[in-house]
């Protein structure tokens, strides 16, 4: 497994890569602070639960990592994406056979390649965080949001417990953008599946069941990192998400090792 | 004394690079390998030749772990066959097409691989020198043409050193140039401790570097040997044609005469030589002879010895009869 997560960082530590991200990372950090700030209204305009981000809550010591969570949350399907397509490519592409080759421990070599790969998210992830924390911290005056909270030691710790959410959030998505690639083994495919489901197809079942929203993977990560809705709570939505990926892991590790390697 | 599984007990050293006994490989109802028995001797370069769809590509894919055999028994360098982890360290191959990671560079790939199979990367630059693609290192495998590919394929598999070298139609999809680069290539890398188990259709190609043949149809297995031993199956015949079509059959009739079995097809009168007695430039001679006797001017005069091609097709097509 050490062996695939280091050949996978051959890949990932290319410039190419490294600045492709960090050009993508700058621009989420700004645009998604820009967007969180604009859009967030006085508590006396949002009665509801979950109705979107208030001055007031942006006002607290979570404040700054709040517009990191908050922009994330937007950003489920891209990262399902980037795991579906890193992990589908190989299949399609052929490189699966080129690995297994030289890694014929099938289990390491998806579990090295999707923590490499997790890994990765997770620098770009903290990095993004501190970098949506700068930008909300010089635009938040722009909408007479004080920011003197942000910088307390109350903070640092709802920063840490914001990354480990994200970080669980991603998690969820790349485990199922995994196991949606390995049993599609095609990018298109999987991509199609992968979106119609987690999006149009997993809401239009809410809007007509309700209990969905405890049910479905895609609803629940939604959930999760919203910090819990009216129908489930973080804690109910955690527990599902976290049953899932076991499932997910075992299904795509069962049959990534059992399956013949013809193409 | 060698066990079943080629490994001599004493020292644990495999004697036959590969060895599979009853090897089957079914896809639901379609039975790709059909209880495939062979044995790969270490230092030949073996020949895998079949046509289309019999079943060479499944069985290499058994050797190396990517397909699971419905059944049958088997070791390489030998290690059970179900355990590609124990030998695929000291293995390497090209398996149907080269599949590399476009946006990498040349260097880069094997760069990937040697770290995933924990070989020594400081191999690179010499298998590049080796496959002639040094001078390309650092570009993109995407902008690679067909042949340099193949190439970058045969340097990877030769990352690590390996015993055994698995090459599954090498010369796919190359110029003439390029399968002449190919074969010469294959050649540079055979040495004594080294098996090589190469697969092609160009099979004039594979008869220029082979030693050792298998020769597999429908799944099972036609012949395993020597190359020598299967082109000796094949007869070699003279073949004798007189200027004047007139002549032809008296031609014909002299030699029956001298006790020869000859034969007059189309144009030309052919002679089979004996297979193991038989010496082709005595009965040459010997048809020179009656015809320069009888006044016949001969205008043809040659021995006519197998091809690889020729008695393949031959064994393929009698297998299909």
């Amino acid at each position: 497994m050490i062996r695939t997560f280091r050949a996978e960082l051959v890949k990932l530590r290319r410039r190419r890569v490294l600045v492709l991200a960090a050009i993508a990372t700058v621009l989420f950090s700004i645009g998604t602070a820009a967007v969180v700030l604009a859009s967030a209204e006085p508590a006396a305009n949002r009665p509801g639960f979950g109705q979107g981000t208030t001055i007031e809550a942006l006002s607290a010591a979570d404040g700054g990592t709040e517009v990191f969570t908050t922009g994330t949350s937007f950003a489920g399907t891209f990262v399902f994406v980037v795991f579906v397509g890193a992990i589908a490519v190989e299949f399609s592409r052929g490189t699966v056979r080129t690995m297994l080759l030289r890694q014929p421990r099938r289990g390491a070599l998806l579990a090295g390649k999707l923590a490499s790969l997790f890994a990765f998210a997770a620098v770009v992830l903290a990095v993004a965080e501190a970098l949506t924390w700068i930008a909300a911290t010089l635009l938040a005056p722009t909408q007479d949001i004080p920011t003197g909270e942000w910088r307390s030691l109350a903070a640092i710790g709802h920063a840490l417990a914001d990354y480990a959410t994200v970080l669980f959030w991603v998690g969820g998505y790349a485990l199922l953008g995994l196991t949606v690639a390995v049993l599609t083994r095609s990018v298109p495919v999987a991509l199609a599946i992968g979106i119609a489901w987690a999006g149009p197809f997993e809401h239009l079942i809410q809007d007509g069941w309700n209990t969905a929203t405890r049910v479905f993977p895609g609803l629940l990560l939604e959930a999760f990192i919203a910090g819990g809705t009216s129908d489930v709570s973080a804690l109910r939505a955690f527990g599902t998400v976290a049953a899932y990926m076991l499932v997910a892991a075992a299904v795509a590790a069962t049959t990534f090792v059992r399956r013949d390697v013809t193409a | 004394m060698t066990t079943t599984s080629g490994v001599t007990p004493a020292t644990g050293v495999a004697k036959r690079a590969v060895e599979v006994n009853g090897l089957t490989k079914r896809f639901g109802s379609r039975t790709a390998v059909d209880g495939l028995s062979f044995a790969l001797p270490i230092g030949v370069v073996a020949g895998f030749i079949g046509p289309n769809g019999a079943g060479k590509t499944t069985t290499m894919g058994m050797l190396l772990g990517l397909v699971a055999p419905t059944s049958g028994t088997g070791t390489v360098l030998g290690h059970p066959l179900g355990e590609p982890s124990t030998y695929l360290g000291r293995v390497g191959a090209l398996i149907e097409s080269p599949a590399f990671w476009p946006s990498l560079t040349g260097a880069e790939n094997l760069q990937l691989l040697a770290t995933l199979s924990g070989h020594d990367s400081g191999e690179i630059p010499g298998v590049l020198d080796l496959v002639g693609l040094a001078e390309r290192a650092t570009d993109r495998f995407g902008s690679y043409s067909f042949g340099m590919k193949q190439r970058l394929g045969v340097a990877a598999a030769l990352l690590g050193d390996p015993a055994l070298l698995i090459l599954d139609e090498p010369t796919n999809g190359l110029d003439p140039a390029g399968i002449s680069d190919m074969r010469r290539l294959i050649a540079s890398v055979t040495r004594d401790d080294r098996t090589v188990l190469v697969s092609s259709h160009i099979l004039s190609e594979l008869e220029q570097v082979c030693d050792w043949l298998i020769v597999i149809d429908e799944g099972s297995l036609l012949y395993q040997g020597p190359a020598d031993g299967y082109l000796a199956q094949a007869g070699t015949v003279v073949v004798v044609a007189a200027e004047h079509r007139a002549d032809m059959d008296r031609l014909a009739t002299l030699a029956r005469a001298e006790g020869l079995d000859a034969v007059i097809d189309g144009d030309e009168i052919v002679l089979p030589v004996e297979l193991e007695t038989g010496d082709p430039r005595a009965l040459a001679v010997t048809l020179n002879r009656i015809a320069f006797e009888d006044g016949i001017i001969l205008a043809e005069l040659r021995v006519r010895r197998p091809t690889l091609e020729s008695h393949y097709l031959a064994t393929v097509e009698g297998d299909h009869r």
